[in-house]
């Protein structure tokens, strides 16, 4: 028995608005996905991006607007989802085997051969009865897209799943992604940090900030993609070119003041600094950094600083 | 890894524990029989304080022609197990939805914690006058012995199960009872197995002294009914064979750990 990919899902989000408390992770998205598209999403750490897979997979509800998957509610078609994570989240104590058997119904014979059917298409039949803890890391990552892709999942969704992995094991698994993704023809939603990685496998990409989109690049490249190409070069300059833009004009993430203070012991120092917001308002940021780091600059009571921080790491205390 | 290369595993494992050791270990343990033969033979040290080492081979074989040894050897098997099965289910148990459910922890952990702080064997007084000197008092003890060793690592077990796993489980498929055999059990499998380990060793703690006070079978009984007459012999005997039983117990313990935990290498490699 073969497995053949069915169509891919068509995805269609409409005013897709979550908010954990106060702030707003995906505000108001609206997109659409084709099916059988490659759809790449990239954004700095806490963009949304991560929240949007879930929200597809299943794993989170959104407050307001809708998502629908082939013509119906997304929650109808969670059969057909599957989702490939950061770490493989294999089950030590199973087989590679049966780790790609998991949630499988049937005969054990039947589970057995498509098990190792898919691990056949990702390289890996040879090593069907080992434990997952004799795998290395890009191995484990196979058998997981294995264990996917044995339910013939008509959405796949990919949650960075290449972050850990070294260089040349990435490239092995883009090449690996994209055949299977074309005998499949699935629709995919790939979330990563490299934009290399999204221009190489993509037909879209998808800049999302601030819980919105803020760049839908097509990528009109002939597959197999060459990453030396100019035209390739030049798609995957301007994608992080705009993230660049985005992350430097993103107001609320900057402080612009003087150091007022600098108190240090042997080991932590906290650098206080006097800052005027835009209604002119003065107040004071604490900068905790390690001793040694606060040698490394330059800075003495009266310096001119700018403060700069991630929205994602923003905590709130009374 | 198949059957069979984890069996050679351990073999070669054995193996080369007995090489690197050799017979030089056991040189001390030899010497100290020998001694102790030659002293009490030699009038030094009197049998009513210490007997022979050939002696008391010969009580234990005495008392196993007689049928004694194997009568109170059962009875106190018997008790074991009966209580280590009572106190380790119910143990597992509460384990299972305090570890499972928040509304069952909020309900019954800080009771248990409290009821965890009294020494079991403090209660034997009062258990004697609840139950006398029958068996239902010494499975109590037993079972109570059991309970928190077993409570303990399988709230913490289920609890250690990583949520990214769980969280992967139900996105392909799994609830309920599947969800539990597949992904939780075998997760806190590890720490269960600790938990045994330990309530095993308290299986046998327990009843050394619910036996020793009040019973008319059992090895306990049978040192105590030895001391009575001077049969020193005897009495070492039975400490022996605690022993020999906790040991047992523990081997036990340990095969089954090989047995279920062989995909875990952190553990084989200890």
């Amino acid at each position: 028995m073969g497995i053949h990919g069915d169509k891919g899902l068509e995805i269609r989000l409409d005013a897709v608005r979550r908010r954990f408390g106060e702030r707003i992770v995906l505000d108001g998205l609206t997109t659409r996905f084709a099916a059988g598209e490659f759809i790449a999403i990239v954004g700095r750490s806490g963009c949304g991006k991560s929240t949007l897979l879930r929200l597809l997979a299943g794993l989170d509800a959104a407050q307001d607007g809708h998502l629908d998957a082939g013509g119906g509610p997304l929650a109808e078609s969670a059969g057909d989802i599957r989702i490939m994570y950061q770490d493989a989240r294999l089950l030590p104590w199973r087989s590679v085997a049966d780790n790609v058997a998991l949630g499988l119904e049937g005969g054990r014979d039947r589970i057995r051969a498509l098990a190792l059917e898919a691990l056949a298409q990702v390289g890996l039949a040879d090593r069907a009865d080992e434990w997952p803890g004799a795998l290395s890391g890009g191995q484990r990552q196979r058998v997981a897209l294995a264990r996917a892709l044995v339910h013939r999942p008509r959405l796949l969704l990919l949650d960075e799943p290449l972050g850990a992995l070294d260089a040349l094991t990435r490239i092995e698994m883009h090449r690996l992604i994209e055949r299977i993704w074309r005998e499949h023809g699935f629709t995919a939603v790939l979330v990563t940090h490299d934009v290399s990685e999204a221009v190489v496998l993509a037909d879209r990409v998808l800049l999302i900030e601030d819980g919105r989109i803020a760049l839908d690049q097509a990528v009109g490249l002939a597959r197999p993609r060459a990453r030396g190409d100019a035209v390739f070069a030049q798609l995957e300059g301007r994608v992080l070119d705009r993230l660049l833009t985005v992350w430097a004009i993103n107001p609320r993430n900057q402080l612009r003041g003087r150091v007022s203070a600098i108190r240090a012991d042997g080991i932590l120092a906290e650098v206080e600094v006097e800052v005027t917001d835009r209604h002119g308002n003065r107040d004071k940021v604490i900068s905790t950094l390690t001793t040694r780091n606060l040698r490394e600059h330059a800075l003495e009571v009266g310096s001119e600083v700018l403060a700069v921080f991630k929205s994602s790491d923003v905590a709130l205390a009374k | 890894m198949s059957e069979t290369v984890f069996w050679k595993r351990l073999k070669k494992r054995a193996g080369q524990g007995l090489r690197s050791r050799g017979v030089l270990s056991w040189l001390v343990p030899a010497l100290i029989l020998v001694t102790w033969q030659a002293v009490v033979q030699g009038g030094w040290l009197s049998t009513r304080i210490l007997p022979a080492p050939w002696a008391v081979v010969t009580a234990g074989y005495d008392l196993l022609l007689s049928g004694e040894l194997l009568r109170h050897l059962g009875a106190s098997t018997v008790r074991a197990m009966a209580g280590f099965v009572i106190g380790g289910s119910i143990g597992f148990f509460f384990g299972l939805i305090n570890g499972g459910y928040k509304l069952a922890e909020n309900l019954f952990d800080t009771t248990l914690q409290m009821v965890r702080n009294v020494p079991h064997l403090a209660l034997i007084p009062l258990v004697i006058l609840w139950f006398g000197i029958g068996e239902e008092g010494k499975l109590f003890l037993v079972a109570l012995g059991v309970f928190f060793p077993i409570y303990l690592n399988t709230f913490h077990g289920i609890r250690s199960v990583s949520p990214d796993l769980i969280e992967m489980g139900r996105s392909y498929g799994l609830k309920g009872a599947a969800l539990f055999r597949q992904v939780i059990l075998p997760g806190a499998l590890p720490n269960i197995l600790v938990g045994v380990r330990y309530a095993l060793g308290f299986t046998w703690l327990t009843l050394i002294v619910a036996e020793t006070i009040s019973a008319t079978s059992g090895i306990g009984y049978m040192a105590m009914n030895a001391r009575e007459f001077l049969q020193t012999d005897v009495v070492v005997l039975a400490i022996l064979l605690y022993a020999a039983l906790g040991k047992a117990a523990d081997v036990a313990a340990r095969l089954l750990e090989r047995r279920w935990l062989r995909w875990n290498t952190s553990f084989l490699a200890a």
